[in-house]
């Protein structure tokens, strides 16, 4: 998921960049809409709009695994996010970076490759952390559509056993840890690649 | 060798460059001068089209590179540009900054494109600092690794904005010199620069500019000695 939306952020968050309507408006349109309407509508939209749909119009029942569902609407949410992170931090690399480029000969596609985005991705390296740590606490919305993931787990447990508190705490800690695990990555990272451009 | 002819820039409703024509002789050193905000940034640009002319026309080499079917790119790899804030790649070593464009343009060898870097640094007497990135490096440093990234593409001229304005007064000499270098290698240049000694040592013709046309042009002495404009004398008598 994180993997998905990362790409899916750098295509909208550049294509949000272009001077091309036709990719810029898809984006905007995109972007907002994914961050104007709440994951949990998105989900239900997504797992039971499509379906119901889909009957409409066929007659027919349509099956979406719920898993595979669940891991394209968080993909396409954490996208339009990441995407905002990206613009971000292609527009906070100095104009001179581009004009050097090019001044060199580099087409626009050749600079933003290799000068301009190496440079916004170790820039963007904390606030994309944010994101992931995010959606992987709004991956416990999931339980909605029955996904299997930890807090619908949980719960199964929980409606076996009656121990509702234990069951919370350790739920919430095992999140504790994955967020945590995610936050000490996020700081390696930043850390092995601020070395070369500290300024 | 670069024939201007009657350049426009307008901004919107700023019209920053007013008609200027100058023809640039191939191995001339041509200085630049003139007040802030006089078009002298934004003459240099249109060089390399980092600014694209309103109208007129600029042929270097022959080849008329306002023309529209022609390859901005392509251009660009005949003019080297070296800014006054450097804008070396922060994420690269110095190496990697020269050594680049050529690998990745002209699509040369790595091995071919290092060896030529490694000569151009020690051209620049940076031989040492190959392997260190950017943030390591001295203001003069950074702007001789960033004259050596310019020449690692072999451009048919050199152009130059205020190279040593945002330097510490004691590495403004280390960078002169390796321009005066240049220069006697038989590059052809445009500087823009105060640098009154260099243009003197240096160059073959000055060109004053002001509110986007050049009031007046000639050698070195003509302008700082016997200068014949009223807004000459004055901007000359502020700087000097
Ligand atoms: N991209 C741009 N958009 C709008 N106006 C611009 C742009 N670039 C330059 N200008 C304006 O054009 C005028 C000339 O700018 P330019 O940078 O060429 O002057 P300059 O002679 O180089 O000055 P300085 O000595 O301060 O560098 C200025 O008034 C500047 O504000
Ligand atoms: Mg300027």
């Amino acid at each position: 998921m994180p993997f998905f939306g990362l790409i899916l952020g750098t295509i909208s968050g550049l294509g949000k960049l272009s001077r091309k309507k036709i990719f810029r408006y898809p984006c905007i349109v995109y972007i907002d809409f994914i961050r104007g309407t709440p994951l949990l509508v998105q989900i239900l939209l997504f797992y039971y709009g499509i379906s119901g749909l889909y009957s409409n119009a066929t007659g027919n029942s349509l099956q979406i695994d719920p898993i595979l569902a669940g891991i394209i609407v968080c993909s396409i949410n954490s996208g339009a996010y990441i995407a905002e992170i990206v613009r971000g931090g292609i527009q906070s690399i100095d104009k001179g970076q581009m004009e050097a480029a090019r001044s060199l000969g580099m087409n626009e596609r050749l600079a933003m490759r290799e000068i301009i985005l190496p440079q916004a991705f170790r820039r963007i390296i904390p606030p994309l952390g944010n994101e992931f740590i995010a959606l992987l606490k709004d991956s416990s919305l999931l339980a909605v559509i029955g996904v299997h993931e930890l807090l619908k787990s949980g719960q199964l447990y929980i409606s076996r056993t009656f121990a509702a508190f234990p069951v919370y705490i350790a739920v919430a800690l095992m999140y504790l840890l994955m967020t945590i695990v995610i936050s000490r990555i996020v700081a390696y990272s930043e850390r092995r690649l601020g070395v070369s451009d500290r300024n | 060798m670069i024939e201007i002819r009657d350049l426009y820039k307008r901004f919107g409703e700023l019209e920053v460059l007013k008609g200027i024509s100058v023809d640039i002789k191939e191995n001339e050193v041509v200085c630049v001068i003139g007040p802030s905000g006089s078009g002298k940034s934004t003459f240099l640009r249109c060089i390399n089209l980092l600014e694209k002319p309103s109208s007129g026309e600029i042929i270097i080499d022959g080849e008329k590179i306002t023309d529209k079917k022609i390859n901005i790119n392509k251009i660009r790899e005949e003019a080297g540009m070296v800014f006054q804030h450097f804008n070396l790649f922060p994420h690269k070593t110095t190496l990697q900054n020269v050594s680049m464009a050529p690998i990745k343009v002209r699509k040369l060898s790595k091995e071919e494109a290092e060896k030529r870097a490694h000569n151009l640094l020690t051209k620049v007497g940076l031989e040492d600092k190959a392997n260190v990135y950017p943030s390591a490096l001295s203001g003069g440093q950074k702007q001789r690794v960033a004259i050596a990234r310019a020449l690692a593409m072999h451009p048919k001229v050199m152009l130059f904005d205020e190279p040593t304005s945002a330097l510490d007064p004691e590495m403004v000499g280390e960078v002169l010199a390796v321009m005066k270098d240049l220069a006697q290698a038989g590059m052809t240049m445009v500087v823009v620069t105060h640098e009154m000694g260099f243009a003197k040592e240096v160059g073959d013709r000055v060109l004053f500019m002001d509110d986007g046309v050049i009031v007046e042009q000639g050698t070195p002495e003509d302008i700082f000695s016997n200068a014949r404009h009223e807004r000459t004398k004055l901007f000359l008598s502020k700087i000097l």
